[in-house]
């Protein structure tokens, strides 16, 4: 079976990867901007930053969907591993379809206080309240992927499995550092705000650090893909022409 | 074939065809999406009264805005409609496909005919000015008229998969037929209630 | 094109090994347990946290004051409910793998089996989240413009009970599975049941027109009776996926 599909779906994950986070930090979003901040310093931040934001958060638009054909390979390689049923697979897929619609509304909200700097202060916090909201706390999208990834490495009881199981360990850890975003909706300052440590910090250093490893380890699974199936191939070939 | 055949717990012994040899016209299933239907409209109505107990004069007055006659009218074509169906399937019981297909064309003609008349109704309230939000009579009075037209347009896609099963198979499945023929005849029921509360009691 | 189920050999891994046989479906297992826990999660954060699940009466004419109770008032228990439903409504789409699993076990093609995944993925942000989120956002700053609170609160209320499209979508894709389905994996009943579950969306419908009365977002037809048909076709479900589980033969190879 030819990969190339699945390997342009990976490399996709280090070019968008390094856009978006160019693109955040463009548009003066590394660190956030504070929820402490009143009404009229959110509309100064919108207003001084108008261009970098807009610029930013199209970018966003038009790349953040760009990690979804990424999870498919993923998807795809479960449905290799030899577990009872195709569940685990489909949950995946769920889950990383909804996390992006998720994510798509961050960045509308963002977009929709930047499109009118002179509106009312109040209306662009709230758009801003929004889209910081929905940004950082619906981790649990991303966590059941990688429970049920991990769970799905678990039950792989092939010889070669697609996974190794330190893979499975590193998806529960991970999803359990990037639990604390989901407590940026009530906090307003500490780590757990939005800009803080936990909730901003360990919750998206984790997913960069996370998103870089599985790009490795999902390319050396392609790898063994590629391998077991040209072993496949030869071993057909051989049967099929004994005295080739 | 590998395919598991589970029991639904109604102990039914099928032949190879699927027909249900048990002697409810129809099947189970279809009895208890009916009762369930019923159930569901009756809240619906029950709604409906309770709304006109409270407001009684504002409902009488906005009933005159009904036209009586279009009603009757309405009621007659799904009453053929239903009778028309009725004799498809005894037509099909007694193996006389050609009848069972053109009484079902006609039972189908009388349902188009209904969605085109309560349309054209639905049509002339509204430019009189009578819309959804004018009063709770009219609040109630389109939500379940609509109601009933979804079940009447769903009831005419059945209605055209049963005349294809009557047309293109060797031995159409009774059953099937039935079946069909039992949801339509709720819709015509389930209308002449909607018609007895709205266009009668008053 | 219907396919049929097969056992056994076919499809084994590449190894040439076999070991999907004789194994128990302990993966569709613990997706099926995913369903009744994230269930009771739901029941909590939006019946008994958050409050949204037992709207406040009168509802979409609420004064001020009220809105202004309902929102901050209950500001902590709403933020903690919320953020009880971004860990974990993940979760749901655990039972929508498992259905899909014996969706696909049915004597029909793939089309409907996925549209139901597309359905479950894409009602995961409007249906759900996004009301918990608005009103997280209203509890966020006591001080924000009351009126903008109320804008929070009608387009939570309105956007939840009135997010009619991806469920409905998806209730006629179930059960017109069930329907053409001659592997009888769940009971053709469920099917009609999931039709009045399809019917009571068209009758949520009236909740963006009405403010008081049975067809308001708080209303008896639009709000209970959905909630309670609801509730019966999810303990259905529940239940006969757990037999359709079960039923299912161990070794069993999904179709390609």
């Amino acid at each position: 079976m030819n990969l190339s599909d699945q390997r342009i779906c990976l490399w996709l994950v280090p070019v968008f990867g390094v856009l978006l986070v160019a693109a955040f930090c463009i548009a003066g979003f590394i660190p956030p901007p504070a929820p402490t901040l009143t009404a009229q310093e959110v509309a100064n931040f919108y207003r001084d930053h108008i261009a970098q934001i807009r610029a930013g958060m199209i970018a966003v638009n038009l790349c953040g969907i760009m990690f979804i054909p990424f999870f498919m390979v993923i998807v795809v390689q479960m449905q290799r591993m030899a577990n009872p049923s195709r569940a685990f697979a489909y949950a995946y897929l769920s889950a990383a379809a909804s996390a992006g619609s998720i994510f798509l509304l961050a960045d509308l909200a963002w977009s929709i206080a930047a499109f009118r700097p002179e509106r009312d202060p109040q209306l662009i916090m709230l758009m801003n309240d929004l889209a910081w909201m929905s940004f950082v706390s619906p981790v649990g999208f991303i966590m059941a992927q990688n429970f049920v990834l991990a769970l799905g490495i678990y039950m792989d009881v092939r010889q070669n499995p697609v996974f190794a199981r330190w893979v499975g360990h590193f998806n529960i850890l991970t999803a359990l550092l990037m639990m604390p975003g989901a407590f940026a909706l009530k906090f307003r300052a500490g780590p757990l705000a939005w800009d803080g440590s936990l909730a901003f910090g360990l919750h998206f250093g984790t997913f960069g650090v996370y998103i870089a490893v599985m790009f490795f380890v999902v390319r050396s699974a392609l790898a063994r893909q590629a391998h077991e199936e040209g072993h496949q191939a030869r071993e057909q070939g051989a049967e099929a022409c004994p005295t080739c | 074939m590998a395919a598991p055949v589970h029991d639904t717990g109604l102990s039914v012994a099928n032949d190879a065809e699927g027909n249900s040899k048990r002697h409810l016209p129809g099947d189970a299933n279809v009895w208890l999406f009916v009762i369930g239907d019923m159930v569901i409209f009756s809240c619906y109505f029950t709604a409906y009264l309770f709304d006109r107990g409270h407001s009684h004069e504002l409902f009488l007055q906005s009933q005159q805005h009904l036209s009586q006659n279009v009603g009757v009218i309405n009621t007659l074509i799904l009453l053929t409609s239903s009778l028309f169906v009725a004799l498809s399937i005894q037509a099909a019981r007694a193996g006389d496909l050609g009848s069972a297909s053109r009484f079902l064309t006609l039972g189908f003609a009388c349902g188009v005919g209904f969605v085109l008349i309560k349309s054209y109704e639905w049509f002339l309230e509204l430019s009189s000015g009578w819309t959804i939000s004018s009063n709770a009579f009219f609040m109630h009075y389109y939500m379940m008229t609509s109601l009933h037209f979804f079940h009447v347009l769903l009831g005419l896609v059945i209605l055209t998969m049963l005349r294809r099963e009557l047309r293109r198979m060797a031995s159409p499945r009774l059953q099937f037929l039935q079946i069909g023929a039992t949801y339509w005849h709720m819709v015509d029921f389930l209308w002449i209630i909607i018609f007895a509360l709205a266009y009668l009691m008053r | 094109m219907p396919h049929m189920l097969t056992t056994g050999a076919a499809g084994s891994a590449p190894t040439g090994e076999n070991p999907r046989a004789k194994r128990a479906n302990v993966d569709e297992l613990i997706c099926w347990w995913s369903i009744p826990i994230f269930y009771q999660i739901f029941a909590l954060v939006f019946g008994y946290l958050t409050k949204i699940m037992r709207p406040p009466i009168p509802g979409p004419t609420l004064a001020q004051d009220g809105i202004i109770a309902f929102t901050l008032g209950n500001a902590t228990h709403m933020q903690v409910g919320t953020v009880l439903l971004g860990i974990f409504l993940g979760f749901a789409s655990m039972g929508t793998g498992v259905i899909v699993v014996q969706m696909r076990r049915m004597s029909i093609s793939s089309v409907l089996p996925y549209g139901y995944l597309a359905c479950g993925a894409a009602a995961a942000l409007p249906g759900c989240y996004f009301c918990a989120l608005l009103f997280s956002v209203a509890a966020f700053r006591p001080d924000r413009d009351p009126h903008l609170i109320a804008l929070l609160y009608d387009a939570g209320f309105a956007g939840f009970i009135g997010c009619l499209g991806c469920f409905a979508t998806q209730y006629v894709v179930f059960a017109v599975a069930i329907f053409l389905d001659r592997n009888r994996i769940f009971p053709k009943w469920l099917g009609y049941m999931t039709i009045w579950n399809f019917v009571t969306e068209l009758v949520a419908a009236p909740v963006w027109i009405f403010k008081r009365g049975p067809y308001a977002w708080n209303g008896l037809l639009s709000f209970y009776l959905g909630v309670v048909i609801f509730v019966v076709w999810i303990v259905c479900v529940i239940i006969y996926l757990k037999k359709a589980i079960s039923n299912q033969p161990l070794g069993e190879v999904e179709p390609a």
